[in-house]
């Protein structure tokens, strides 16, 4: 009898440790019920497929905020990046002939550059990343007004409009951009060496350098990942609206970085938790979502936002104190 | 009850999880007299201080003060009963001026309505400056202050608290010979006035100008306590040291390799000069000396953690620039740091990640991925030879005791085969059955033919441990001792800076 009784405490306790790990999952799933609850049509394929390729851009960037969040850096420049990344986009593909395929390269490679330069001068100035991509956040935006002459770019071409607005079978462009983008974070962080020297960074920069770890450039490695997926997102969102907005993209970062801690990751560094940032990503899709679909007026949005970081971070030390005390238990 | 005693502290305990800081240790303390007390690191000198003050519950004892039995439950308490501490790191708002500094927390008897009174603050500090003697304007900022004015300014705080006992933990450390002739001038005017001053302090030169009386603790014991008038430091050394060597060290029968570590005049500017050893192959090392010599550091330079200024390093005869902890594990070093909180497990990863870390970089495939089932491999097979105490690999390293973190930490070192392991003070704050196992396991690896290199601030481990011993102090080696020469007596001394 007690061995039977010790065995459903153990299941109870693997379940519990489980959906604690990843409380944004437990999260989605109650949003998702309600709101199929509350709403008719939440559950159709439309909406579900709406959702995503909605949310894929946002979901792009939390990726990239995942391996600077987990390296224990973080990038306040990432929006007016991403605004004067589209609108460079936009620019070569409406004014030159350049042949589309290359126009995604240079993009990149713009991403690429910029992460590589707020890295570089982070390691160069030994000020906080905190103070220094907030100044190249400013430059960025100053480029982009700029290049844009403060007006929209319109009129991009049937190939960018297809990134942020077609399918392929019945999937949208942009989801599969998202997908293939989470599979390659997923692996550089988790099974590659570079990844893990990254979140070893994050978790305690100065053991790491002990350790053999060149910080500087994992550092910069870091950074130029985020660019990397700033030029992404902003391909997507250029496509999505057939313009850049010199704008667009101000103020995404902190949206990143919400889903990013609703999703499991550490904001002191040292964990990645790559599906979390999906789930977390999701969840404020779905809730924003349900808002839409009631007529509810669509600056509601921001409070639930607001709501959901608390919510997932109470959630969190509520977890943490858990499993302390499974820890104490344990040990006596 | 005896009333010729001021402050009697008599049989006190105290145990740590897996450490017993203090098995039987008393002070007593008569008013008006400057009482020194003394012994090595990790004799209990603070632990004691930290129960008189209510930092610590003690485990068994009694302490009568002022003729009652006492038991504080926080510095507070004993600050308002007249017993106060002034630290080794004084604390002081250096943005806040003197008079501001000194009645930080008591601010309400200047206070009417809620507003501080600022003149009549002044004005109290100047008083408590004239009655001490110390010539301080309290309107200057406590960031202009020396060393040894902030030693003068924590002193006033403590009187002002019309302490009858004041600590002193280390106050001449950082002080010139001058100055400590000024503090000296001030502490004999405050017994005059009737109070008592514990000294702590390394220093056996000033222990015997300044103090009447002194006791001897060692190893969590009280040993004896004398009047400086009647006993010599010869006799004063014999007791901090202790005759015997614990036959708590591992027997070693080794033979000795080529060298295999050489280090020339290596020199940081302001922490070491001119310091020169080599290590061979199954030798085990020790770097002896006080806290503050600048032991860790001179091995920080090697293992380029930090720059050197000067010096020359040879690994296996060839000369080598090791300008990053990278290029020295390259190079065939290992090094486990002193704080392994802070800079030697990352906290809130498991032990798998922590352990493999720095031999990461030799199990990835072509494509540089981890090879993660060797990596579990290797991890699994350190954590068993090691003893590593874990319910699974999984676990946070935050939640290992403080042994099992050190031997983890051993293991994520040896995972790398090095040739020349340096241990930073590899058992200091672990519990006495780990602190054996470490040793047996450091001898094991001499054995194996490492050479390891071992910082101790223990005189008892480093005798037990090495076949050389170096002493520095200062920043500069005061000695080298084989092990035929090896004894306690001689290597205090030049620890302590009694023999130059």
């Amino acid at each position: 009898m007690e061995e039977k009784i010790k065995q459903k405490k153990h299941t109870k306790n693997e379940i519990a440790n489980f959906l604690l790990n990843n409380k944004a999952l437990l999260l989605l799933f109650v949003a998702l019920i309600t709101c199929t609850a509350i709403s008719e049509n939440f559950l159709s394929l439309n909406n579900i497929r709406n959702v995503l390729r909605q949310n894929a851009a946002s979901c792009i960037l939390g990726l990239g905020f995942t391996c600077i969040l987990s390296a224990g850096n973080i990038d306040l420049s990432v929006g007016y990046m991403t605004g004067m990344l589209g609108v460079i986009a936009a620019l070569i593909d409406t004014r030159t002939s350049i042949p589309f395929g290359i126009t995604v390269l240079i993009v990149l490679g713009a991403g690429v550059f910029c992460g590589f330069v707020n890295g570089l001068i982070g390691m160069t100035i030994k000020m906080p990343m905190f103070i220094i991509t907030l100044a190249t956040g400013q430059f960025f935006r100053g480029v982009c007004y700029v290049i844009s002459n403060n007006t929209p770019v319109t009129g991009v071409s049937d190939s960018m409009k297809f990134l942020g607005q077609g399918y392929v079978g019945v999937v949208p462009a942009p989801v599969i951009l998202m997908v293939i983008t989470g599979v390659a974070i997923y692996i550089i962080l988790n099974k590659s060496i570079v990844g893990r020297w990254a979140v070893a960074m994050g978790g305690n920069a100065e053991a790491a350098r002990i350790s053999g770890i060149n910080i500087s450039r994992i550092t910069i490695v870091v950074y130029v990942l985020l660019g990397l997926c700033c030029s992404l997102a902003s391909l997507i969102l250029t496509g999505r609206a057939v313009s850049a907005q010199p704008t667009a993209g101000a103020g995404m970062e902190m949206d990143a970085i919400a889903a990013v801690v609703i999703g499991g990751t550490s904001m002191s560094g040292g964990k990645a938790k790559v599906i979390g940032t999906f789930f977390g990503v999701m969840l404020v899709g779905v809730l924003n979502n349900v808002l839409n679909l009631l007529g509810i007026d669509s600056n509601y949005q921001y409070m639930v936002k607001g709501i959901m970081i608390i919510v997932a971070v109470t959630l969190d030390s509520c977890a943490q104190k858990y499993f302390d005390n499974q820890l104490k238990k344990a040990v006596k | 009850m005896s009333q010729e005693y001021l402050l009697e502290m008599s049989g006190i305990e105290k145990a740590f999880p897996g450490v017993k800081a203090l098995s039987d240790a008393s002070l007593r303390v008569k008013s008006g007299e400057i009482h020194g007390l003394i012994g090595e690191n990790g004799a209990g000198k603070s632990t004691l201080m930290k129960i008189l003050l209510g930092d610590y519950t003690r485990d068994a004892g009694e302490i009568i003060y002022k003729g009652e039995k006492i038991c504080f439950s926080s510095p507070r308490q004993a600050k308002e009963k007249g017993i106060c501490m002034i630290p080794q790191e004084i604390n002081m708002v250096s943005t806040a001026d003197l008079a501001e500094n000194v009645w930080l927390g008591r601010e309400h008897q200047f206070a009417t309505l809620g507003l501080i009174n600022k003149a009549k603050r002044l004005e109290a500090t100047r008083k408590l400056f004239k009655q001490l003697k110390i010539e301080l304007d309290p309107k200057s900022l406590a960031v202009e202050l020396s060393v040894a004015q902030l030693q003068l300014l924590a002193l006033a705080r403590a009187v002002s608290y019309e302490a009858d006992i004041i600590i002193m933990d280390e106050p001449t450390s950082s002080l010139s010979e001058s100055e400590v002739k000024g503090l000296f001038k001030i502490m004999e005017d405050l017994i005059n006035q009737g109070k008592s001053i514990i000294f702590i302090s390394h220093k056996l030169d000033e222990m015997f100008t300044i103090c009447s009386h002194i006791t001897i603790l060692r190893d969590g014991y009280y040993i004896s306590n004398h009047k400086t008038t009647e006993i010599t430091k010869d006799e004063l050394i014999t007791k901090i040291a202790g005759r015997e060597i614990k036959n708590l060290y591992p027997v070693r029968n080794h033979t000795l390799g080529k060298t295999v570590l050489e280090v020339k005049d290596l020199s940081q500017t302001g922490t070491f000069q001119n310091i020169s050893f080599s290590v061979k192959e199954g030798e085990i090392l020790s770097l002896y000396g006080l806290v503050g010599a600048g032991r860790s550091e001179i091995m920080c330079g090697v293992f380029g953690i930090d720059e050197i200024d000067g010096g020359e390093i040879r690994i296996e005869g060839k000369p080598i620039k090791i300008k990053s902890p990278k290029a020295a594990i390259r190079s065939g070093l290992a090094m486990v740091t002193e704080d392994r909180l802070s800079t030697g497990i990352i906290g809130n990863q498991s032990v798998l990640e922590n352990v493999s870390l720095v031999n990461l970089y030799k199990i990835c495939n072509k494509f540089k991925f981890v090879k993660n089932r060797q990596e579990r491999e290797d991890v699994n097979r350190i954590v068993e030879e090691l003893d590593v105490k874990i319910a699974s690999l999984h676990q946070v390293m935050s939640s290992l005791s403080g042994g099992n973190q050190q031997k983890a930490i051993l293991g994520k070192w040896l995972l790398t085969k090095p040739k020349i392991l340096i241990l930073d003070e590899p058992t200091r704050g672990i519990d006495v059955g780990s602190k054996a196992e470490i040793h047996k396991m450091i001898a094991n690896l001499a054995e194996e033919g490492m050479a390891v290199i071992m910082i101790s601030s223990e005189l008892s481990e480093a005798l037990g441990m090495s076949d050389r011993i170096v002493v520095i102090r200062e920043g500069k080696i005061t000695g080298e001792f084989a092990r035929e020469e090896l004894d306690s007596e001689i290597i205090i001394n030049h620890a302590f800076g009694y023999i130059d």
